[in-house]
């Protein structure tokens, strides 16, 4: 009975990480080995400078495509539109600065990798040793 | 000219620099521009010809922000501005701000900052991020836009986290000057009383505003105060409105492609009108509040509709100078994520807010159209 509880959890697992079309990626020398999904949601809102540790986070994002209308929509509650908006709200308002945009997963990689503090999605066949992956919880 | 000048220069500014930020974070450059018409079937609004179809309402933005450490932001940005006969032939400065960030919980701006104060106050002058091209009247004047927008002094700033149940608690505290604007409608409505201003009249302002993100993922509730005073003389006159204490409260709801929101505000305040040396005591007590919804239809498509309503309740409320209502339905359309454009229909009883001069007619249907660019 337990291992078949313990096969059903390992499955449920399987299938809520499978669900999800990209992956959460770090600079290697951010000190956290996961996320929360508020915290994804305030760093990429603008509303948190921060990662839980107090060090300063940098996000990156892709400009267009399917994996950052995923992520937008899993993690940051909004569609495009109005996460542009939402950013250049706080540009125009004294509040903040637009965050880095690139073209590319590989893009995203290289930046994430060499800057401190960033943190990317990128679609999982684009993960590489150079950054560190984050799990959400 | 310098209206049409600037609006081209904004335009051609961004072309290069749309790319050119991409490149270096530390330096920003942004900017927006638009360009409107209105046109209304009776009475003209907000100081233009409306009634004959009017094209003066246009403004523009740049705005240059640089970040010299992780925690230290420097940033100004020049406005422009044109709506009927207000505003226009000069450019202003929306904010020019040091911002030093401690952590997420403190922070400090210095300079001439825009005033935290209900849910879109310190946006209400950035067309491109908002559906609606006017935004509730009785809280967002366009034609007193820069008198509330922002002041000179600064905030203490931070969001508290109050835990996974109890969600997240944002305060910002300001203090300051701010003064009329001498193109703006208030100067308007003292010139049209006989009392021509050539030094805009100023006043101190203090408040705060705490907003609530709740535990109801989308959901935040939140309270502004501010307390400001304003006088000033001029050689035909003067003008001393008493300090006076403005509260609003406001709640938004915001799930994908869905937004709701709405404020209720109270603005009271006394003060003398000196004409000649002849003292005109004032009084007068908004109370106003709106309702607003809308939803993305499609990723390029967006549809909304307002209520809103003011009354001054130390006049007769029934009188057609002392009350204003405005039902308004709104769509935008993203070209992409530059260019847009705005329509919008304001069916307006009453004449308390936004009209100058003679107007006959105790309702006012308004057509508005913008197009805009931003970057």
């Amino acid at each position: 009975m337990k291992n078949t509880l313990m096969l059903l959890f390992l499955f449920c697992v399987a299938m809520i990480s499978s669900a999800s079309a990209q992956t959460i990626v770090a600079n290697p020398g951010v000190k956290s080995a996961e996320i929360s999904k508020a915290d994804l949601r305030d760093i990429f809102s603008g509303s948190s400078s921060t990662f839980k540790d107090g060090s300063h986070a940098v996000p990156v994002t892709l400009k267009a495509g399917s994996v950052h209308d995923e992520f937008l929509k899993t993690y940051v509650g909004k569609t495009d539109a109005g996460y542009r908006a939402a950013w250049r709200m706080l540009v125009f308002t004294g509040q903040g600065s637009m965050p880095k945009t690139v073209d590319s997963d590989a893009q995203v990689i290289e930046y994430v990798a060499s800057t401190p503090g960033a943190i990317g999605y990128v679609s999982k066949a684009a993960v590489s040793e150079k950054v560190k992956t984050l799990i959400v919880r | 000219m310098k209206r049409i000048s600037l609006v081209l220069f904004a335009l051609v500014i961004a072309a290069g620099v749309v790319t050119a930020q991409d490149s270096e974070q530390k330096f920003q450059i942004h900017g927006f521009a638009t360009q409107g018409f209105l046109y209304s079937s009776a009475n003209n609004y907000l100081s233009a010809k409306t009634s004959d179809g009017s094209p003066r309402w246009s403004d523009a933005a740049i705005s240059f922000g640089s970040s010299l450490s992780d925690k230290l932001r420097i940033g100004v940005q020049l406005h422009f501005e044109q709506l009927g006969e207000l505003g226009g032939q000069h450019v202003g400065i929306d904010w020019a701000s040091g911002d030093f960030k401690v952590n997420d919980k403190l922070g400090f701006r210095a300079g001439k900052v825009k005033t935290v104060y209900g849910l879109f106050n310190d946006s209400q002058d950035v067309d491109s991020v908002h559906l609606w091209s006017l935004l509730p009247e009785p809280f967002y004047a366009p034609d007193n836009k820069s008198f509330n927008l922002s002041h000179w002094g600064g905030d203490v700033y931070g969001t508290l986290n109050l835990g996974r149940k109890l969600g997240k608690l944002s305060y910002t505290a300001f203090g300051g000057e701010r003064s009329l604007d001498l193109n703006g409608g208030y100067m308007m409505q003292l010139t049209n009383f006989g009392i021509p201003f050539t030094t805009a009249p100023s006043g101190e302002v203090f408040g705060g505003d705490l907003r609530w993100r709740t535990p109801a993922k989308g959901l935040v509730l939140g309270s502004s105060i501010a307390s400001t005073n304003v006088e000033g003389t001029s050689p035909a006159g003067a003008i001393n409105i008493n300090k006076s204490v403005s509260p609003v409260f406001y709640a938004k709801y915001e799930k994908g492609k869905f937004f709701a929101g709405g404020e209720y505000k109270r603005f009271p305040y006394s003060g003398t009108l000196t004409v000649g040396t002849f003292p005109v005591p004032q009084s007068y007590d908004q109370h106003s509040w709106y309702v607003m919804t809308s939803y993305r239809v499609t990723p390029k498509m967006s549809l909304g509709t307002y209520y809103t309503q003011a009354e001054d309740r130390a006049s007769d409320t029934s009188h057609v100078g002392n009350y204003f209502k405005d039902w308004t339905v709104s769509s935008r359309y993203d070209f992409n994520q530059y260019f847009y454009a705005k329509a919008e229909g304001h069916f307006i009883d009453g004449r308390g807010l936004g009209f100058y001069g003679t107007n006959n007619d105790s309702r006012t249907n308004l057509m508005a159209l913008k197009v805009g660019f931003v970057f």
